[in-house]
């Protein structure tokens, strides 16, 4: 018991009449304004679905997982989603391992009526067998430290989480439909959630009799407060939730105040939640270029053209580049002292090639790349349409008015090559042409393994990508 | 690292020390009287470190072991700032952020009898000094100096508190003063409680000087001397 006496927060008296005596005349103790939001930082963790959202000192953690389970009997083809907080001890003296107390279970339950009665999560997709599989989808919040105002920072936890987070692919198949597997993340891609929009939760403290009103209050601000309370919206406008437990009677104009004041707040923190994905996004991607860093971009440049957020199917890559190999290594004993074949050989594979060529020799020296820029650095923006339809038109796949713009970026590109032939006898020249030259085979390779495996054509949706 | 010739200061000052570590040893010095501070301890001729951090030596003759941390090990005669809880008969109960309350005797005032026992309300602030500390034991406190005079114990009015690390209230208590008081100094006036146990009160005439100097301490902790200066003379120019 006196254990638990020392460890205890105390506010002294002098504290608590500050505080008031500052609001009168509209100071904050952290030196913010009366309707101004602390820092927000959110960053992300390795996993897809993990977050760690800062407000200030407040921070929580957010992650989400999901599973295959039955559904509910009143809604077979739904699938479920469900919050768990946990408060940990370190957070606050006042937080007790063990028991959720009643503001763990309000904070959850806030949270949950936020994303689940405004239907911010499509449930009807995660659906899989109507009434026998669908995937549910758990959100689990950590609360790590306590600065004030765990509603908000928890809530843009879970956003950010459920936002980068993807489920495994499943398809269904077997003799009557009904068995499903479900995909490893190397096998298949695994997909995001469909998220119809972010409801964005922000708290507001009454403070003394003066019916002043503060946004986002500290772990001071609250300990002072008369009241509390929490308006869940989105950018639309929409009134997702409110919850005012308690506390003080607020009248109804500081009630319609309070809801002006957090649409404009909401659509500030729905744009920072919205930029901070898109990075994770990006370097999401930007990571999965850069582990296979041999030289068949240019294969998964082809298809990513289908692929809406830039992840390569690596699978079939690998299968390409191991088959190039041994073919280009048997080439450089023919080739090396050979210009002229190179010329006519380079002649009408189009840009594609060169650029697999190019791409090879990146692979082994930076000097060296003759390609086009962007296609294959992983730092660009997007891959350039031009480029990709030369790509396709090395593959057999006529494109007439390219040719003649691939033509001549070959000369230049020969014309280099040769030049850079008789000066050194280095490994990334010796390359260059070496792909140039291994191109027909590689032509001939590139048809057979647009037939060979069965569900590379089915991801495509077009089978004539694959010059077959 | 234990060896120490008589009279020379130990090799070990101003350096980190961990639990364990001999400092001195006492049979090798002159007969003098050494005074030992927080985190060491004497074990028949040796002086070990008990608590982690820098080992410090004032002249004449005193060591002590400086560490930072959020929570406070209570120390005989450290000024503290307490927060009293409870009342009881004998003593106030009063919390100095260690491991256990602290007991301030009702009697422990300047001219305090049975009489005029003072009334703190809970959630009172006040300035005390530290009487006992053994480890185990809840530490008693007392608002008077050694001879018995108030010399600015006591309960604290208005203002704001913030809790900060012990090594910050060191260094707002060091001399010369600390950067940050200084530069504030020179264009406002305010006054300042500074507890060992890692709590300042911070008072003045107006909400934002007060809102200023405060948030202003609690930032100077990471930063040098020449650093505090330019963050007080920014936010002095926010604020006139």
């Amino acid at each position: 018991m006196e254990q638990r006496l020392a460890n205890a927060w105390r506010m002294t008296v002098n504290e608590k009449k500050f505080i008031e005596t500052a609001l009168l005349s509209g100071l904050r103790i952290d030196g913010r304004n009366l309707y101004d939001y602390r820092k927000l930082t959110i960053n992300f963790g390795r996993e897809d679905g993990s977050s760690e959202v800062l407000l200030g000192q407040t921070r929580v953690m957010g992650f989400v997982t999901s599973q295959l389970v039955q559904p509910y009997r009143d809604r077979p083809n739904e699938g479920t989603l469900s919050v768990f907080t946990e408060f940990s001890p370190m957070a606050d003296p006042s937080f007790e391992p063990g028991r959720p107390s009643e503001s763990a279970v309000e904070l959850g339950r806030v949270i949950d009526r936020g994303l689940r009665e405004s239907r911010a999560v499509d449930m009807e997709s995660l659906c899989v067998l109507a009434g026998r599989l669908v995937w549910a989808v758990r959100i689990d919040l950590h609360i790590l430290d306590n600065g004030g105002n765990l509603v908000d920072t928890a809530n843009i936890a879970a956003l950010a989480a459920l936002s980068t987070f993807r489920r495994p692919d499943c398809s269904l198949g077997g003799e009557d439909g009904q068995e499903v597997t479900v995909h490893p993340p190397d096998a298949r891609e695994p997909l995001p959630l469909t998220i119809h929009h972010l409801p964005v939760a922000v708290t507001f403290a009454f403070l003394s009799s003066e019916s002043i009103v503060v946004l986002d209050p500290t772990h001071q601000e609250e300990a002072v407060m008369g009241g509390r309370m929490t308006a869940t919206l989105n950018t639309n406008g929409d009134i997702c939730a409110i919850q005012k437990a308690g506390g003080e009677g607020v009248p109804q104009s500081v009630v319609m105040q309070c809801l002006r004041i957090a649409a404009t707040k909401a659509t500030d923190i729905t744009s920072k939640i919205k930029e901070a994905v898109e990075a994770y996004n990006t370097e999401r991607s930007l990571r999965k270029i850069k582990r296979h860093p041999v030289p068949n971009v240019s294969a998964d440049v082809g298809r990513v053209k289908e692929n809406k957020n830039l992840s390569f199917n690596l699978k079939d890559g690998d299968e390409f580049s191991g088959n190039q190999m041994p073919k280009i290594s048997q080439l450089k004993l023919e080739i090396r002292g050979n210009d002229p074949q190179s010329d006519s050989v380079g002649g009408n594979t189009g840009i594609g090639s060169n650029m697999k060529g190019g791409i090879t020799s990146k692979g082994g020296n930076t000097g060296n790349f003759l390609g086009g820029p962007s296609s294959w650095d992983p730092y660009s923006k997007g891959i350039d349409p031009n480029l990709l339809r030369s790509s396709l038109a090395s593959r057999g796949v006529s494109v007439p008015s390219k040719k003649l713009e691939d033509l001549k970026r070959e000369k230049h590109i020969i014309s280099e090559a040769k030049t850079e032939v008789p000066s050194s006898d280095n490994k990334p020249t010796s390359l260059i042409i070496n792909s140039e030259g291994g191109l027909p085979t590689n032509r001939k390779k590139t048809l057979k393994d647009a037939v060979k495996p069965k569900h590379k054509r089915k991801k495509r949706g077009s089978a004539s990508t694959n010059g077959s | 690292m234990g060896d120490k010739s008589s009279g020379m200061p130990s090799t070990l000052v101003d350096q980190p020390v961990v639990p364990g570590d001999v400092v001195l040893d006492v049979s090798t010095l002159t007969n003098r009287a050494i005074k030992l501070g927080g985190g060491l301890r004497q074990d028949a001729d040796l002086i070990r470190v008990t608590k982690g951090g820098r080992l410090r030596f004032s002249k004449p003759n005193k060591y002590w072991v400086e560490s930072s941390q959020m929570r406070y090990v209570p120390f005989v005669e450290d000024t503290v700032l307490g927060i009293v809880i409870d009342s009881k008969a004998d003593n106030f109960l009063v919390d100095i952020k260690g491991p256990a309350i602290a007991f301030l005797p009702v009697l422990a005032f300047e001219g305090g009898t049975r009489r005029n026992i003072p009334k703190f309300e809970e959630g009172t602030l006040i300035y005390v000094r530290v009487v006992k500390a053994n480890p185990g034991t809840n530490p008693e406190l007392s608002c008077t100096d050694a001879s018995g005079k108030a010399a600015g114990f006591g309960p604290l009015k208005d203002g704001f508190m913030l809790e900060c690390s012990t090594g910050l209230s060191r260094m707002l208590l060091s001399s010369p003063t600390s950067p940050v008081l200084e530069e504030f100094g020179k264009k406002l006036s305010f006054e300042v409680a500074v507890g060992l146990n890692g709590r300042v009160w911070v008072n003045a005439e107006s909400p934002s000087t007060v809102i200023v100097v405060s948030n202003a301490i609690l930032k100077s902790e990471s930063l040098s001397s020449t650093q505090q200066r330019i963050m007080a003379h920014k936010l002095l120019e926010k604020v006139h």
